[in-house]
Parts: C-alpha cells; sequence; structure tokens
C-alpha cells in the first residue's frame, strides 16, 4: 500500500492510576514510543466517564496509543489482556499502516 | 524478559495503594484498591470496618445511637422491613423485631493482626531501608545497579544467609524478572496461581510494598519487580514455599447464635413469656434478612445517622449578608478553618467563604535561592507550573542568601562531625556545653527558645518578596484561574479587604508535621498559594479580563495572602509591603480582630486537647508548637465526619466543632454546574480520603494506622519505623486519633451534604465513575437539597429519596 509498511497499533483506555502499568510494558514490550491521551471521555461498560476534570487527573481515563512490528505486538497484546482481566479498561488492537518503519523497529 | 510476568505482577499490585513519602504526607484511603467493591465487603484481610459491639452498645447506653437511629438504619439496608407483625397479642414494627435483635444478639469481630513471616519480613525491611535511605551515614555500594542486583552482589557476603544459599547467588540472572521468573518455577508455582501467590507475597510488609509502588511511579529508582525478586528468590533458595492464598475475610462471627435461638430471645422479649412455635417462626423469617454478619454495619450506619440528621437539623438558612461586608476571609476547605471562620463572623462585617487550600493555582513552589522546592498542589493533579519568589531589596536578600549558606554549612559540619565514626567524642567535648544548654532552654522554655531561635535566625518567610506567578502563567491563564476560583467560591460581591488564608502547622521534634500541614497543598504550607492567588487578583490586567467575563472586582477591592497557623490559630497576612496606604487601616483592624477570635479559639480548641484546658492562657497552649516532648501539638483533622457543598448562609452561626470540610457554592454562580462537577470531582475526593485515613487509622491502629509516636524512628524523610526495624508504618500516629487507650476520633464514613439542583448533582454523579464508586459502594453518603426551601434528600443508586431530619439526638 503506496510503499508504506505494515505494523499493528494497540489503543488501551484505563483509568489513569492504571496508566503506568500500561507505560512500563509498552516500554518493556520494546515500543520505541507510545501517546498518551488523559482526560478520556465516553460510555462503556462500567458507564460514562466524563473528560478531562479541572482539578483531578487521577480519576479520569487515559488512553494510551503506540505502534509496533507485528512480532513485537504480540506477546505486548497478551501482556495487557492479563493486566485488563482484573481491573476496568478496553484494548483495541488494528492494522495501521506507516511511512518510515525505522521508526517502530 | 517476561512480558507477561510483568503483566501479573501490575495485576497482583492493583489494590496495592501508594505511599507518599513523610515528607509530603498525603493522607490515603488505605483500602482505596477496593473502592470499585461494596463497602461492606472491601475487607483486605488484616483490616476492621467497623468498631466492636460494646462500643456500640455503650454509644446506645448513653444515647449516642438512639432507637430511632437503629430503625432508621435497618430500614435503610432493607426497606421491606417497613410493615408491621401480630404477636403475642399485639401489633409491632417489624423494624423493632429487627432492632431487638441486634441489641440482644451477641457477635465478636476477628481480624487477623497482619501477614508476617519473620526472618524474611526484617531480613527484607533491613535491605529495603539501606537501599532507600536517602541520608544514610555508609551508602549502599552497587546502588546504581538496582535494587535487585545489588542486593544479589551484595547478599554473597552476606552472613545472615546460609553458605549454601549464597553460593547460589552468583548464579542467579541479572536481570530481575528474570530472576522472579526462575524463583516461581523453583518454588513450583504453576502459571494459574501466579497472580494469587504475587498477590498474596505483597500482603508483607504491606507499608514498604506501597512506598516501592509510589516510589517506581515517581521517582524510579526501584519497582515492585524488583522487590518480588529478592523476596521470591530468598523464598526459593532456603526452600521455603509461599504462603498459600488468603481465605476468609474479618467479620462479625458468633457460631453459636442460630436464627432459631435469636428468634426466641427476640419473641420472649416482646411477649414477656415463652415464645410460641408460630410466633417464634414468624420473627425468624424477618430475622433471616437480617443475618448477623450485617449487624456491626448497620450498628454503624445508625451511628453516622445520628451524627448526620444532628447535624441537618441543626443547619439553617440564615439570611445573606445584605450590607458590603468590611473584610471577606476566605480558607481552606479543612475543618480547622471552621473554628475560625465561626469566631471570625461574631463581626457581622465580616464575611468567610471556603474553598481549597491551594486556592486553584497548581504549583511547585521553590523559596528564594533555595535548594528544593516543594510540590504545593493536590496529589491528584501533576505540577507543570513553578514559581518562585523575588526579593523587593536585593541588598538584604543577598545578605540573607549569605548568612542561610553559613549556617547550613555550620549545620553540615555539625552533623558530619556527630554522624562520623572518628569524631563523636571530641564532637560532644567541645560543643556539649552548647548544646546542652540549648537542651535546657528548649526543654524548660519552649517559647522562649523558639523567639531566641526566630531573632538569631530570621526565617525565610519574612523576606520581602513577591512570587514569580506572572512567569508560570500567561494572563488567560491567570484570569481563568481567578474566574474559576470566583466561580466555585461563589462570591458575587468583594469587599475592600479579601484575606486568601492558606494554613500550615507548627510543632517540634515531629515526624508527622506534614500530615498537619494543607492537604490541598500536597502536605506543605498553603502561604506560597495564598500569595500566588492575591497576586493575580490584584493584577489589574487579570480583572480586565474577569470584567469581560462578567466578574467586576471593585476598584477598591484589594486581596492579601495570610497564613493561619493551625497551633496558635493566629492568621499572620503576608506581603506586608504590597499593601497600600489606602487600606493599611482595613489590615490593622482586622489584624485586631483575628487576634481576638484566635485567642477565643484556642481557649475552645484546649477543651478538647489532651493536658490542656480551657482555662489555660492561650500562651500555654501556644507553647506547645515548640515543645519537643509534645506529642499533641494540635489534633488535626481528628473529628472530621461531614463536609458541607453550598452558601455560608447554611452554617453562618452554627457551632459545627471542627468536624467539617466546609466549600462554598452558590448555584447562580454557575450556570452550566462546571464549579460543581471540579468541587464534588477534587475537594470531596481529597476530603474522602482524608476521611477514610482517619476512619482506618482509628479502626485499626496498629495495621493501617502508624501505632503510637513514641517509638517511631525515621529513615531519612521516607517514612517511619516502630522501633530499629521492620515494616514502614502506614497511615496516622495513634496520638492522631487517641489518648491512652481511648478514641478522640469518632471514626464515621464523610457525609457529603450539598445545596444545588438534585438533577445537576445526579448528572455529575452519572458521569464520574469515582463518585459512583464511593457513592454506591457506600464509601461516603450524600444527602442534598435544590435551595434553601426544598427538603433534604438522601442520595441512592436509584435516585433521590426524601429523607427525614427530625430523629432525636443530643
Amino acid at each position: 500500500m503506496n510503499n508504506l509498511t505494515k505494523m499493528t497499533r494497540l489503543e488501551v483506555v484505563v483509568p489513569a492510576r492504571d496508566a503506568p502499568a500500561i507505560r512500563e510494558l509498552i516500554t518493556s514490550a520494546g515500543a520505541t514510543g507510545f501517546t498518551s491521551v488523559s482526560g478520556v471521555s465516553g460510555i462503556g461498560h462500567h458507564g460514562q466517564h466524563s473528560g478531562a476534570l479541572l482539578f483531578n487527573e487521577y480519576d479520569t481515563l487515559t488512553m494510551l496509543i503506540t505502534v509496533l512490528p507485528p512480532d513485537k505486538a504480540s506477546d505486548l497484546i497478551d501482556a495487557v489482556r492479563e493486566l485488563l482481566g482484573t481491573s476496568s479498561g478496553v484494548m483495541f488492537v488494528a492494522d495501521t499502516y506507516v511511512s518510515r518503519p525505522d521508526y517502530f523497529q | 524478559m517476561s512480558l507477561i510476568l510483568r503483566a501479573h505482577v501490575a495485576a497482583a499490585a492493583q489494590s496495592v495503594v501508594p505511599s507518599w513519602p513523610l515528607e509530603s504526607f498525603i493522607a490515603v484511603n488505605p483500602l482505596a484498591g477496593h473502592e470499585s467493591e461494596h463497602f461492606e465487603s472491601a475487607a483486605a484481610g488484616d483490616a476492621l470496618l467497623t468498631r466492636r459491639r460494646d462500643a456500640y452498645l455503650s454509644d446506645r447506653a448513653r444515647g449516642r445511637i438512639t432507637d430511632a437511629d437503629l430503625d432508621a438504619a435497618i430500614l435503610e439496608r432493607i426497606p421491606e422491613l417497613a410493615g408491621r407483625l401480630k404477636i403475642g397479642g399485639a401489633t409491632v414494627p417489624t423494624v423493632s423485631i429487627a432492632r431487638l435483635d441486634m441489641t440482644s444478639a451477641e457477635w465478636g469481630l476477628s481480624a487477623r493482626t497482619g501477614r508476617v513471616s519473620p526472618w524474611l519480613d526484617d531480613y527484607l525491611a533491613a535491605w529495603v531501608a539501606s537501599y532507600l535511605n536517602p541520608d544514610p551515614l555508609w551508602p549502599m555500594p552497587y546502588r546504581q545497579q538496582g535494587f535487585y542486583r545489588a542486593w544479589r552482589t551484595l547478599a554473597r557476603r552476606d552472613p545472615s544467609l546460609p553458605r549454601r544459599a549464597r553460593q547460589k547467588l552468583k548464579d542467579l540472572p541479572l536481570a530481575p524478572d528474570v530472576a522472579l521468573a526462575w524463583a516461581l518455577g523453583e518454588l513450583g508455582v504453576v502459571a494459574e496461581s501466579i497472580r494469587a501467590t504475587l498477590r498474596e507475597e505483597l500482603g508483607y510488609l504491606p507499608g514498604w510494598v506501597g512506598h516501592i509502588k509510589w516510589r517506581a511511579e515517581k521517582i524510579g529508582d526501584i519497582d515492585l519487580i524488583s522487590y518480588l525478586a529478592v523476596r521470591f528468590v530468598l523464598r526459593a533458595l532456603p526452600g521455603i514455599a509461599p504462603a498459600p492464598a488468603t481465605k476468609g475475610l474479618p467479620g462479625a462471627e458468633n457460631p453459636t447464635a442460630t436464627i432459631w435461638r435469636r428468634a426466641e430471645v427476640v419473641t420472649s422479649l416482646i411477649t414477656g413469656s415463652s415464645p410460641r412455635r408460630e410466633e417464634t417462626a414468624a420473627v425468624a423469617r424477618i430475622l433471616a434478612g437480617h443475618p448477623i454478619a450485617d449487624h456491626p454495619f448497620t450498628w454503624q450506619k445508625a451511628y453516622e445517622l445520628h451524627y448526620r440528621s444532628t447535624l441537618l437539623r441543626r443547619l439553617n438558612s440564615t439570611d445573606p449578608v445584605s450590607e458590603r461586608p468590611r473584610w471577606q476571609v476566605v480558607m481552606c476547605i479543612d475543618p480547622r478553618s471552621e473554628g475560625m471562620r465561626r469566631h471570625l463572623e461574631q463581626r457581622p462585617a465580616v464575611e468567610t467563604f471556603g474553598f481549597a487550600g491551594f486556592f486553584g493555582i497548581p504549583v511547585r513552589f521553590a523559596r528564594y535561592a533555595a535548594r528544593g522546592a516543594i510540590n504545593s498542589l493536590p496529589a491528584l493533579l501533576t505540577a507543570r507550573h513553578q514559581i518562585t519568589e523575588r526579593p523587593t531589596t536585593s541588598v538584604v536578600a543577598h545578605k540573607r542568601v549569605v548568612r542561610g549558606r553559613a549556617l547550613d554549612a555550620l549545620r553540615q559540619a555539625a552533623h558530619a562531625a556527630d554522624s562520623s565514626a572518628a569524631t563523636p567524642f571530641a564532637f560532644a567535648e567541645t560543643t556539649g556545653w552548647f548544646y546542652g544548654v540549648a537542651s535546657i532552654l528548649r526543654t524548660f522554655a519552649p517559647a522562649l527558645q523558639a523567639r531566641l531561635h526566630r531573632t538569631l535566625i530570621p526565617p525565610a518567610a519574612t523576606l520581602a518578596s513577591t512570587v514569580t506567578v506572572t512567569g508560570a502563567f500567561t494572563l488567560d491563564e491567570r484570569a481563568t484561574m481567578a474566574e474559576t476560583a470566583v466561580r466555585m467560591m461563589g462570591i458575587s460581591e468583594f469587599a475592600p479587604l479579601v484575606v486568601l488564608a492558606g494554613h500550615s502547622s507548627e510543632s517540634a521534634n515531629n515526624l508527622y508535621q506534614s500530615a498537619l500541614d494543607c492537604g490541598a497543598c500536597g502536605g506543605n504550607p498553603g502561604a506560597a498559594n495564598a500569595r500566588a492567588a492575591a497576586a493575580i487578583f490584584n493584577d489589574p490586567d487579570v480583572r480586565a479580563h474577569l470584567t469581560a467575563r462578567g466578574i467586576d472586582i471593585p476598584t477598591d477591592s484589594f486581596f492579601v495572602a495570610a497564613d493561619h497557623n493551625t497551633v496558635s490559630d493566629v492568621v499572620t497576612l503576608l506581603d506586608g509591603h504590597l499593601i497600600p496606604d489606602s487600606h493599611v487601616e482595613a489590615v490593622e483592624q482586622f489584624d485586631e480582630l483575628q487576634h481576638a477570635a484566635a485567642d477565643q479559639l484556642v481557649r475552645e480548641r484546649a477543651g478538647d486537647l489532651p493536658g490542656a484546658s480551657p482555662r489555660q492562657v492561650p500562651s500555654r497552649v501556644r507553647r506547645r508548637a515548640h515543645d519537643w516532648a509534645e506529642v499533641y501539638p494540635e489534633l488535626g483533622l481528628a473529628g472530621n465526619a461531614a463536609m458541607i457543598i453550598g452558601p455560608r448562609q447554611l452554617s453562618r452561626g452554627v457551632d459545627l466543632g471542627r468536624r467539617v470540610f466546609l466549600h462554598s457554592y452558590e448555584t447562580q454562580l454557575d450556570p452550566d454546574a462546571t464549579a460543581l462537577e471540579s468541587i464534588m470531582t477534587a475537594p470531596l475526593v481529597v476530603a474522602q480520603w482524608i476521611n477514610h485515613q482517619y476512619y482506618f487509622s482509628a479502626l485499626n491502629p496498629t495495621t493501617l494506622g502508624a501505632g503510637t509516636k513514641t517509638i517511631h524512628n525515621a529513615i531519612g524523610t521516607i517514612g517511619v519505623l516502630a522501633g530499629h526495624g521492620g515494616d514502614l508504618r502506614r497511615g496516622l500516629p495513634w496520638q492522631s486519633v487517641g489518648t491512652g487507650t481511648t478514641l478522640f476520633h469518632e471514626p464515621m464514613r464523610l457525609s457529603v451534604i450539598i445545596q444545588a439542583p438534585l438533577d445537576r448533582i445526579g448528572a455529575i454523579v452519572s458521569r464520574n465513575q469515582v463518585l459512583r464508586n464511593l457513592l454506591d459502594n457506600d464509601w461516603i453518603t450524600l444527602t442534598a437539597r435544590n435551595d434553601s426551601h426544598g427538603s433534604w434528600h438522601r442520595y441512592t443508586p436509584y435516585g433521590f429519596k426524601a429523607t427525614p431530619t427530625t430523629m432525636e439526638g443530643p
């Protein structure tokens, strides 16, 4: 596809207090980076979640996005699934394409 | 590197509550990891959730819990008991049958004393303490390699380990997660039970484990994988199997009281004779809905209902101040402010407000030319803006810095000479006379010693300066912070002098000093935030922006920062050099009236302080701030039980006994309810953390509380140990909640009372999981009314329900 390279994208939405553990798994999996969006709003299995709160970053939701080669993604997916087994949160996994694969190796 | 094992560790640690270091003591709910569960099922192994039966019976005997409270508590839990039953020729309310059962059926509470593995805990605690001690006499070698690797290298020479174990150490993996995986394999832990095994092991040394979790996120020099690697390797080397997973929870126990026996007792009490079988059977059917295991929680609810209904009855609706007040004082929501506000308001020209003590200005603050800085903001936020001081006179500032550095060098030299193995005797010989005199003075005349100290070494706070708030925030940010503060506080008219009073505590030889400072400022004094807020409100550019946003601050209104000392109760006005001549008289008059209020409040507080008396002169009570033998410099937030969010007219003139967090709020100044949402998701949450810290420290003083202060030893600024080793202590010391063997803190879950439209409150709760967890799971309660003419309603997961407030009480 337009000389793009196939990668795997993970999006994980968790309570902000659980985000450090997810970040640690992402970096341990060898991902070269991630994007963190705090104050995510929406409705899910546990009900409604307001977005960013003015004076509370601790009780909001955070979305972590990372892209990594498919061969590295498998272990990370298993690990995140294991962690989400005991807490609230969701994980979305999708194929994605990047123009500069060396950034993600 | 095993990612799945890292996930297992993270999952096992999810219910571990991070423990802040002592230097910035943050009150937390020690069971916060269970807030997504119902309060009554959240027992974390060794925690008591209620008091014991005899305590409740004693309260009933003295009228602290009435029959009406018990009936209301039973009906709140089991609405089906609202009917009546014909028994012994009479018709009795069903609820009274359940009440009779509560007062006659016996139960006891059992709680484990905490998980202990004596040798392993002591060994590991000593290594963790050595590794983390920020000021060791002998720095730990190989520390830079991380905890596991440093231990792996050094333990090979540790004679307390068996020779065979030491020999194996050199063959262990270098990476902590690989070593952990190896140890679990050696111990035969199968994949399905890894998480439970890790969770069980994290239950040992809960103080150190909580601090390591905090440290992993905030500092990063140790993590739970390294800790668990050492722990499991130690278990694997000597061949000690991991402890089995916890079974059973503490709760009411009475194996002999069958429901039939309970029913017989209750029926006899009602009929006054031997019960007939069919009557006993009818009573037994009722009691089946209220098992013995529920009794402690019903007692606790009745205990809280009594306080709440008494409080609601006392709240009134005084008319708002019609004339423009001469002084407005904004104080922290901390319950200690309530006393000062009440005494200041004895002058009708004074109006007071409650607001989070960081005044909506989240900053990291460093004094002028200081080495360190403090995070002066709630623990719920991350510091992103740094402010410092800019002296008004550079010559004076330079002299202060030179003198400060000289003193610092002297202190370091004395510390080095005192600590070195070679010099302590010579040091004592040469300086002993000086320290001896100082000690005598400090022991027998602490107030004089403090005055001398202040004269010789003026505190840094006395340097005339301004805070660099314009450098930290843009004009638009400052205007937004000011607008937010005004809307959250509900100020519609500004007095000529507006005092923004942060608060701080003052005590000597007190490792828990930080627990007495401002919780909204991260366990630090709130003066820096008050100064920043005053600077913002006095800025003409900010005022112009506020005018455009519909908030008009008159040109004759001046904001001045202040510090409320919660030991002396003196309110010291700050940045006096900034006060314009036009306001000097108003400031002087305020100073007079705050002194009178402070004296009244100190006398009032003396009635509660152990060893003090209202008959004592205030200076004698204030001396506690400098007495290095005093374990009760003040009582902090002991007694906290409720939070009121609403206009001051609700509570003005009512003595709330310094037990209530007071946050001002006016619905009409908050058209889109954003201010109310900010209050309910931040100050309310902080108040709940504090409330549960006191609650569980009172109920579990040796496991979730820190035990008695008198045997505490500090590990740098990290925390305290009881004695010379063992676990890092969690929670508040016994002296924060009790004296002798008696509690002076009444453990009650926070009763939140709000005056605002119920539909707004309901919508806010619905969209915030933190509030849903706390309210739906019974960790706190919420009672609200639409306005001053409305009736009170109790929040339930199914909507608001009208609540009576007519129960009798003292």
